[in-house]
């Protein structure tokens, strides 16, 4: 799942100095997940903006939608009223869903209320941690399910280095696993650990051409 | 969407002198939707009820707003009343303008009473019916613990016609190490046999839990018997499990052969062969637990026993002897009678072993002189841990353990055998320091509420009063991982996609899912936000300013309720919201409130350790540090809000919190 988090305040009142209505709009799928860009985040942001201007005097008014993806074109149509209404859209969508809108209302200034972050998963409630780098390349048969591009603060591929901290834990930080630890210890339980034993070349980093593109099998 | 709304307003047989009812039925008289407005003084007597029905029926009223005394009284009963005269459930609001209007201020609070009943109107507008039905319950219980405690309570069980599976980890029934009741001449024999012989009991040794799914009255559970699997599903779980202990003395001499528990001088004194009977021994006890009746019950008989059996110089180390329990004051003066000495300290004695025999340095308190005293044994005293596996134990059931990792966690609404999970219970020594009048409470107070719970196979629960949309959840488990009770799961609506579906039987409405969902799924009927901000724009920003508090219906409601009845003074602009607990109030109440106009924001709540919810009132206090950012973030000039803890009974800590928000108010010049 895409992790997100909401851009400092600061920013976001910038973006929306110039203009006289503004639609924040919510994303219904990762980043609801996450606590970034779901409808309470909407309505929350939406609140904050409207106290905001408020108390500076301003007359703003800030309208609100969330669609259930907001990287789908044809889910964002649903809201092309509200978006045709307002001067401004903030999304708290990831990336992808900022750009959609941008791209289907051109004439419109769409600002991102949100940093997208990574790849992760919730390791308890309302906390994530990255689990992917999406690297195009996949490498996690070599390492027993555990991704070390970004799990391990050098992103080693032939880890781990010689900065393991007792306990397992990264000589970067001793609050975070050695993922290299990590793998060692999975390796050995399926009795695999000949597959460390190799040397990797350095990942062709071209894997991925910019911008990449993904066709599935024709159905 | 029109409605027919009436508004019965009662005086309390004229209890309420400082609002002028007249102008009040006429203000309200003009409000939306409402029909009819009837003054009374009598709602709470028969006749007032019966012209009050008859007026419903008679001008077809739809919704009821009921303004008087606080809904602490007469809520439940006018709600029945209501529904018998056939009208749909849940249509019904209370405006408390007495204990928190007439009684809380001087002076004329005309146009506070006005707007209190004009918010419950705003709110009834939107309420929505409510359904009840019966849900069927398994009637068997899984009691997990085959001891002393664990059997009675399925004997008990069997007794008021619940059948059970009584499952010990040993091999036998009543193999454990406890052996607490045999202290209080007890027999666990006949316990044993009768659980045997017992048809309603089936019992399985050598046999533990492996998984438990499910809610109260469904509950489904593999238990793992040797190599064979077998899933039941069963009604109520209730754990018996017993504790470990350990002797309180330092580890390297506590493997000596003099230096004996409790249980190991019963033995000794029970054997017949024992080669040396010991001239003298002492006793320490009293310095390590909390619960020392049990301790104080072994020492006494066990000394008593000392000294007729063996005729041995008795010493006894204590800080109290704690003689509340039946019996014991009586055992304590045979005991001295008999020659046992008794010393006072307040430190605990040191312990130490020399040429085979043990010492005893300690600091008595009545002679405040040092004693030192050397003996063939000495009894140590036994510290009580959590018995093996209760951590898995809870993580299977997912339930909190105390501090010190037993089986019940420290809050007194649980007490006494009661877990944050519908059906799921704790009886005896697996709740912590035990003695043999709380093991019979406990058993007691579990079976009863067995009994309620399950001895007619079905029960009556609201339909749907908290629900998630499956058009809107996202499936994003929060308030899977969130709910204090363990009520919701993820189940598949009409067979599509997985939602988080909330038992309406395992729900203890406390609304704080609602209050977390990202995706604002979750619908609490009567807390919904349309609800909760529809009083709050019934003011709207007056000039006046208003405050909102939000108070839990547990705690602080209750606080406002009692300063209204001591006639303890508050300013007037305070507008209470009840709400089912703090954890129920979202972050976007509170901007909510102050975007539509508010002053400051309370949100007061249970104290700490002592939430219904068990996490309500910290998730209330993190929304409201969190909801203080975000005003920083956006207003230079600071808005006050603040979290407040309090008990039911503290209405002076009410008002004291009131002014505090009227001075933060004026301190940021608002």
């Amino acid at each position: 799942m895409i992790i997100a988090e909401r851009k400092p305040m600061e920013e976001i009142k910038q973006f929306v100095a110039l203009y006289k209505k503004v639609l924040v709009a919510g994303c219904g799928t990762c980043v609801t997940v996450c606590w970034a860009g779901g409808e309470k985040e909407v309505a929350m942001l939406a609140s904050q903006l409207r106290l905001a201007t408020s108390s500076e005097g301003k007359k703003i008014s800030i309208l609100e939608a969330t669609v259930e993806r907001q990287c789908e074109r044809e889910m964002v149509a649903e809201i092309k009223d509200k978006v045709a209404e307002a001067d401004a859209v903030i999304s708290l969508a990831c990336g992808s869903g900022v750009q959609t809108i941008a791209e289907m209302f051109e004439d419109k200034p769409v600002f991102p209320g949100v940093n997208t972050t990574f790849i992760g998963m919730p390791e308890k409630e309302g906390f994530w941690v990255e689990m992917c780098g999406a690297c195009g390349d996949c490498f996690l048969d070599r390492t027993g399910g555990i991704c070390p591009i970004v799990r391990c603060a050098k992103g080693l591929l032939n880890g781990p280095c010689g900065g393991t901290r007792k306990g397992g834990k990264c000589e970067i930080d001793p609050e975070k696993d050695c993922a290299w630890v990590l793998i060692y210890r999975r390796l050995e339980k399926q009795g695999r650990l000949d597959v460390m034993r190799k040397y990797y070349a350095p990942k062709n980093s071209r894997a991925v051409k910019r911008p990449g593109r993904v066709q599935a099998a024709k159905a | 969407m029109k409605t027919k709304i009436g508004i019965f307003i009662c005086n309390c047989g004229g209890s309420i002198n400082n609002i002028d009812f007249d102008a009040a039925v006429k203000e309200i008289s003009g409000f939306p939707d409402v029909t009819s407005v009837n003054l009374s003084s009598d709602l709470c007597l028969e006749e007032g009820r019966e012209r009050m029905l008859s007026l419903i029926s008679k001008e077809s009223i739809e919704r009821v707003v009921v303004a008087g005394c606080s809904p602490e009284f007469k809520e439940q009963v006018l709600c029945k009343i209501l529904e018998k005269a056939g009208m749909k459930r849940h249509l019904f609001s209370m405006a408390n303008i007495r204990e928190q209007c007439s009684w809380a201020h001087e002076g004329d609070v005309t146009g506070k009473a006005v707007e209190l009943i004009k918010m419950a109107v705003n709110r009834v507008r939107l309420l929505q019916p409510l359904e009840k039905k019966w849900l069927p319950v398994n009637r068997e219980v899984l009691v997990v613990g085959g001891g002393f405690s664990g059997m009675s309570t399925a004997l008990q069980l069997s007794r008021v016609g619940l059948r059970t599976t009584l499952l010990q980890g040993d091999d036998a029934l009543g193999e454990e190490a406890g052996g607490l009741e045999s202290f209080y001449g007890v027999d666990r024999g006949t316990a044993i046999s009768a659980a045997r012989a017992d048809k309603n009991i089936k019992v399985l040794t050598s046999a533990w839990v492996e998984e438990v799914g499910g809610r109260v009255g469904d509950f489904s559970v593999r238990i793992r018997k040797g190599g064979k699997e077998i899933l039941r599903k069963y009604g109520a779980i209730v754990v018996a499990t017993e504790y470990q202990t350990k002797l309180a003395v330092n580890p390297a001499i506590a493997a000596s052969s003099n230096i004996v528990s409790q249980q190991q001088l019963r033995s000794m004194l029970g054997d017949p062969g024992l080669e040396k009977e010991p001239k003298s021994v002492a006793f320490v006890f009293d310095f390590s637990n909390e619960n020392s009746r049990f301790p104080t019950v072994a020492t006494l008989s066990n000394a008593l026993e000392a000294k007729k059996k063996w005729d041995s110089e008795v010493y006894v180390f204590y800080k109290s002897v704690k003689v509340d329990s039946e019996g014991i004051e009586r055992l304590y003066h045979e005991a001295r009678d008999c020659g046992v000495v008794f010393l006072k300290c307040e430190i605990p004695p040191t312990i130490v072993t020399e040429n085979g025999r043990v010492r005893i340095e300690a600091q008595d308190v009545f002679v405040g002189e040092d004693v030192t005293l050397t003996c063939d044994v000495l009894v140590a005293e036994d510290v009580y841990l959590p018995g093996e596996g209760g951590e898995n134990l809870s993580s299977l059931l997912n339930v909190r353990r105390d501090s010190r990792g037993f089986l019940q966690d420290e809050n007194v609404h649980l007490y006494p055998v009661a877990s944050e999970r519908k059906g799921v219970f704790f009886v005896g020594e697996c709740r912590g320091d035990s003695d043999l009048g709380r093991v019979l409470t406990d058993i007691s107070s579990v079976v009863m509420s067995v009994h309620d719970l399950l001895s007619s196979g079905k029960a009556l629960v609201d339909v749907e009063r908290v629900k998630a949309d499956p058009q809107k959840c996202v499936a994003c488990l929060t308030c899977i991982r969130v709910c204090p009770h363990g009520a919701i799961q993820l189940v598949r609506a009409d067979n599509s996609k997985e939602v988080a579906g909330i038992s309406d039987l395992a729900c203890y409405t406390c609304g704080v899912c609602a209050a977390i969902c990202p995706a604002k799924a979750i619908r609490f009927q009567g807390y919904r936000d349309e609800e909760i901000l529809a009083q709050i724009e019934t003011f709207g920003e007056s000039l006046d300013g208003r405050d909102v508090a939000f108070c839990c219906e547990h705690s602080a409601y209750h606080a406002a309720d009692l300063a209204g009845k001591l006639g303890l003074h508050y300013p007037q602009n305070l507008r209470i919201i009840q709400v089912p607990c703090a954890g129920q109030v979202d972050v976007f109440h509170i901007l909510k409130a102050f975007e539509i106009g508010a002053a400051g924001v309370m949100v007061m709540g249970c104290e700490e350790g002592a939430c219904h919810h068990i996490t309500g009132n910290t998730r209330a206090k993190e929304r409201v540090r969190y909801c203080n950012t975000l005003l920083q973030e956006v207003s230079a000039d600071s808005r006050p809000v603040a979290m407040f803890n309090l008990s039911p009974n503290a209405p002076h800590k009410f008002v004291e919190a009131v002014k505090e928000i009227a001075r933060l108010m004026k301190e940021s010049g608002r």
